[in-house]
């Protein structure tokens, strides 16, 4: 058994990709990461707090990363794209694009860099919430912690102001893209998600009021890492957020947008709900929704605890209008109040559109035998092709699932590997 | 806790709206985007929401002196944003076509009406009627269209044919409003009042100028309305010179009678826009919203085939083409009885209904101001 077709390349460095290296490593397979963004983490490194205990998903990604750090047998690219994949179970051959960072190890992140650069771009890991540089660190706990240019805004040479402020020639706006080839027994595609695109529902407003915010946006609106610094004010005049209104499934379970759950959303507004309600004690939340599916047991539990909270109301029924009151700049949301037996009005602060998840599994340059469905998830194949998708490539699911899903990826890919050597 | 509640649900009703065009009533999930969509609707107990649960569980009863259904002007908003395809506009739809059938008497003709086998039929028998009277055997002489068909004879058969029509829906259309008043509780209300909104309402077409998804309907449907007002009005000055003034027809465009084919021709010309927008309105939206079903059909057909057997009947008789006028007179007239007969059965009976409803919407003060 070679040493190269004893490896496992895991697409999509996120919590799934994380979870499937660090098992199949620690079983002695070894394992090649590929990241198309500067940081690994994915989604959940931009998480406020995980459901539904409420803790800090930071803490877990640290365990992950030291697992990687420490770990020889796994090999990480950021800024890395799947070029090409060929051959089959027990010896594909990749081509891995690695585009460039044009920052080097030398950089010592004194952030004169920053300063120095003229271009602002919408902060994409605050989901556009504020600005950043084209020269910048994703957030203070990125993985690698190592800033990076943006090749999209950036003006290189003919600007160049970073590399002269650069006092530790950590700048080199020279480099070039490769291409690397990586021998691998099996591959797992944990690539994830997009939030689907809100303007595309056009009678929830999203794009009218920044104060019509989604779900992805909240969570950074709630971290201590995002642009208010955890304070949850509005975004068009900084008010304090009294009162928020959640708009359940916003292109989910609806076949003019995304025809199925996207599984995470109504926890994740009861969650949003609790940050509302913690941080500002007389406030109000709403939460519209179809149903509400929270399965399980410890789910159900926080549900139940959430509803006790005499201020977090829960209405049947699905908003389907969103306006602004252009004195306020509050938002008014329609619903019909199913159980009541009326059309409910409520003016709030922040009204949160649980949008849901677009797989993006489909941007990747996959072999023809790896098949998607009309919802662009990935249908399973047979173990015999040696191609295993987990997380939310295959699925909408939630961190726990998609942590379970992994490790059994972790295993599938060993039996792979063990059946063709 | 209130008491347990014995539902009953009536399968044949569920069926007959489903065969009606309601066929997607059951992929509904009760989400309520419907009834928030919907600029018609009432703030309070809005539909169409409920009426599709209903539907769904066959509680037929629960229509039974509702006005929502036909509060519902079809302007399929709701169809367009429906997450599920369930189409709730064609099901308020169907809907309707079931409860004609409680109100205009015999019910049965509801289904025969709106039956597509019986189409055959539904047009024989008036041709038959009508071929009773007519002179087939190619009038010699002048081309003019009482050799073919006395206007006494006219009188004789589309009057009660009218009266026919027009009694059994008022009839129809009165005991909706009593039913109404019992369901909903409501037993006093200022009656001229809601009749004089209801007017302004159907003069001005206000409703139709809230929907957004078929926002062309109201020029269509105001064109078809205002050009039966035009065309009533042209047979009122008919009226006017052969029974009371004794002028013969026919009647010239400039000569004797003027006035009558003046109005005729602008009601022509209106109803032939009208129902083309309304053709050309239905294929525009059909991706959103569907092409409608056969009780839709039928009305466009009859009020179609009218209007372009009026045209031609008058073109082919100036031209002098006997044979083609006479035979394209008989399918006008044959369509025009059918119109009449049919009135209270077919989807034109939403003039008696739609009006008791929005008027008794007024009356009972769900409404609370005419243009809200």
């Amino acid at each position: 058994m070679s040493d190269n077709t004893n490896t496992i390349l895991v697409v999509g460095g996120g919590i799934s990709g994380l979870t499937t290296a660090a098992e199949a490593a620690e079983a002695g397979y070894n394992v090649v990461i590929v990241e198309k963004t500067p940081y690994l983490g994915g989604r959940v490194s931009r998480m406020n707090k995980y459901f539904p205990k409420l803790c800090p998903p930071s803490c877990g990604l640290e365990i992950n990363y030291r697992r990687l750090k420490f770990n020889p047998r796994i090999t990480y690219y950021t800024l890395a794209e799947i070029e090409r994949i060929e051959g089959s179970a027990g010896n594909f051959n990749i081509s891995v694009q690695l585009n460039p960072r044009y920052v080097n190890e030398k950089c010592v992140a004194c952030n004169e860099c920053v300063a120095a650069c003229p271009v602002e771009v919408p902060n994409d890991v605050n989901a556009g919430l504020d600005k950043r540089k084209a020269i910048y660190i994703p957030f203070e706990q990125s993985f690698p912690f190592q800033y990076a240019i943006d090749d999209a805004s950036c003006k290189k040479s003919d600007c160049g102001k970073c590399a002269s402020a650069c006092r530790y020639d950590a700048i080199d706006l020279n480099m070039k893209p490769k291409v690397i080839e990586v021998n691998a027994g099996s591959i797992v595609l944990a690539t994830g998600w997009d939030p689907y695109d809100a303007k595309k529902i056009d009678n929830l407003g999203f794009g009218t009021s920044p104060n019509i915010i989604t779900n992805v946006m909240m969570e950074r609106l709630a971290s201590n890492t995002g642009p208010t610094k955890g304070k949850i004010l509005r975004p068009s005049d900084n008010k304090e957020v009294k009162s928020v209104a959640f708009v359940q499934c916003a292109g989910s379970r609806d076949e003019n947008h995304l025809a199925f759950c996207s599984a995470v959303c109504c926890l994740a507004s009861l969650k949003q709900a609790t940050y509302v309600r913690e941080q500002y004690p007389d406030s109000k939340a709403y939460m519209f929704y179809i149903d509400i599916r929270t399965p399980g047991t410890s789910y159900e539990r926080f549900l139940n605890k959430v509803k006790e909270d005499a201020n977090v109301s829960l209405i049947k029924g699905k908003v389907a209008k969103v306006e602004t009151d252009p004195a306020t700049g509050d938002i008014i949301v329609t619903a019909e109040d199913i159980l009541a037996g009326g059309k409910v009005k409520v003016q709030v602060d922040l009204c949160v559109l649980a949008t849901g998840m677009v797989p993006t599994v489909g941007k990747v340059k996959l072999p023809d035998s790896v098949k998607v469905n009309e919802n662009g998830f990935v249908v399973p194949g047979k173990d015999e092709h040696g191609i295993y998708a987990v997380g939310c490539s295959v699925n909408p699911a939630d961190v726990a699932k998609s942590v379970q899903d992994s490790t059994a990826a972790a295993l599938k890919s060993i039996q792979t590997i063990r059946r063709n050597s | 806790m209130s008491e347990a509640t014995l539902i009953k649900p009536d399968i044949d009703f569920v069926k007959g709206v489903i065969a009606a065009g309601g066929e997607s009533l059951k992929k509904c999930y009760q989400c309520a985007t419907c009834s928030v969509v919907c600029n018609v609707t009432p703030d309070k107990n809005p539909f169409p929401r409920k009426e599709m649960i209903w539907a769904q569980w066959g509680l037929k009863e629960k229509f039974i002196g509702n006005p929502d259904v036909w509060l519902c002007h079809q302007c399929n908003d709701c169809t367009a944003y429906c997450p599920r395809g369930a189409k709730p506009g064609e099901v308020l739809g169907a809907i309707r076509k079931q409860t004609i059938s409680q109100y205009s008497k015999p019910g049965f003709m509801v289904n025969l009406v709106n039956s597509k086998l019986m189409m055959p039929l539904l047009f024989l028998i008036p041709a038959i009627i009508i071929g009773i009277f007519a002179n087939f055997t190619a009038p010699e002489g002048e081309l003019v269209f009482s050799n073919f068909m006395p206007v006494h004879y006219i009188q004789l058969i589309f009057v009660p044919a009218f009266m026919f029509g027009a009694i059994v829906g008022l009839m129809g259309m009165m005991s909706f409003f009593s039913d109404m008043k019992k369901a909903q509780g409501i037993s006093s209300g200022n009656l001229v009042g809601s009749i004089k909104a209801l007017i302004g309402d159907i003069l001005s077409h206000s409703k139709f100028k809230s929907c957004d998804v078929s926002k062309d309907r109201y020029l269509s449907h105001l064109l078809v309305f205002f050009s039966f007002v035009t065309l009533g009005i042209a047979t009122s000055f008919g009226v006017l010179y052969i029974d009371i003034l004794h002028v013969d027809s026919p009647f010239s465009l400039f000569g004797k009678g003027a006035i009558v084919k003046v109005f005729g021709l602008i009601g022509a010309i209106g109803l032939l826009s009208g129902v083309f927008l309304m053709i050309s309105n239905r294929y525009k939206n059909a991706g959103k919203v569907g092409l409608g079903s056969y009780f839709d059909w039928l009305l466009i057909t009859i009020i179609g085939v009218i209007m372009a057997s009026g045209i031609l009947s008058w073109v082919t008789r100036s031209a002098g083409l006997a044979e083609a006028a006479y035979l394209i007179y008989f399918i006008h007239l044959v369509f025009v009885f059918s119109l009449f007969v049919y009135l209270p059965y077919s989807k034109l009976a939403h003039i008696f209904y739609r009006s008791a409803a929005i008027c008794f919407n007024k009356y009972s003060g769900r409404e609370a101001a005419p243009g809200r």
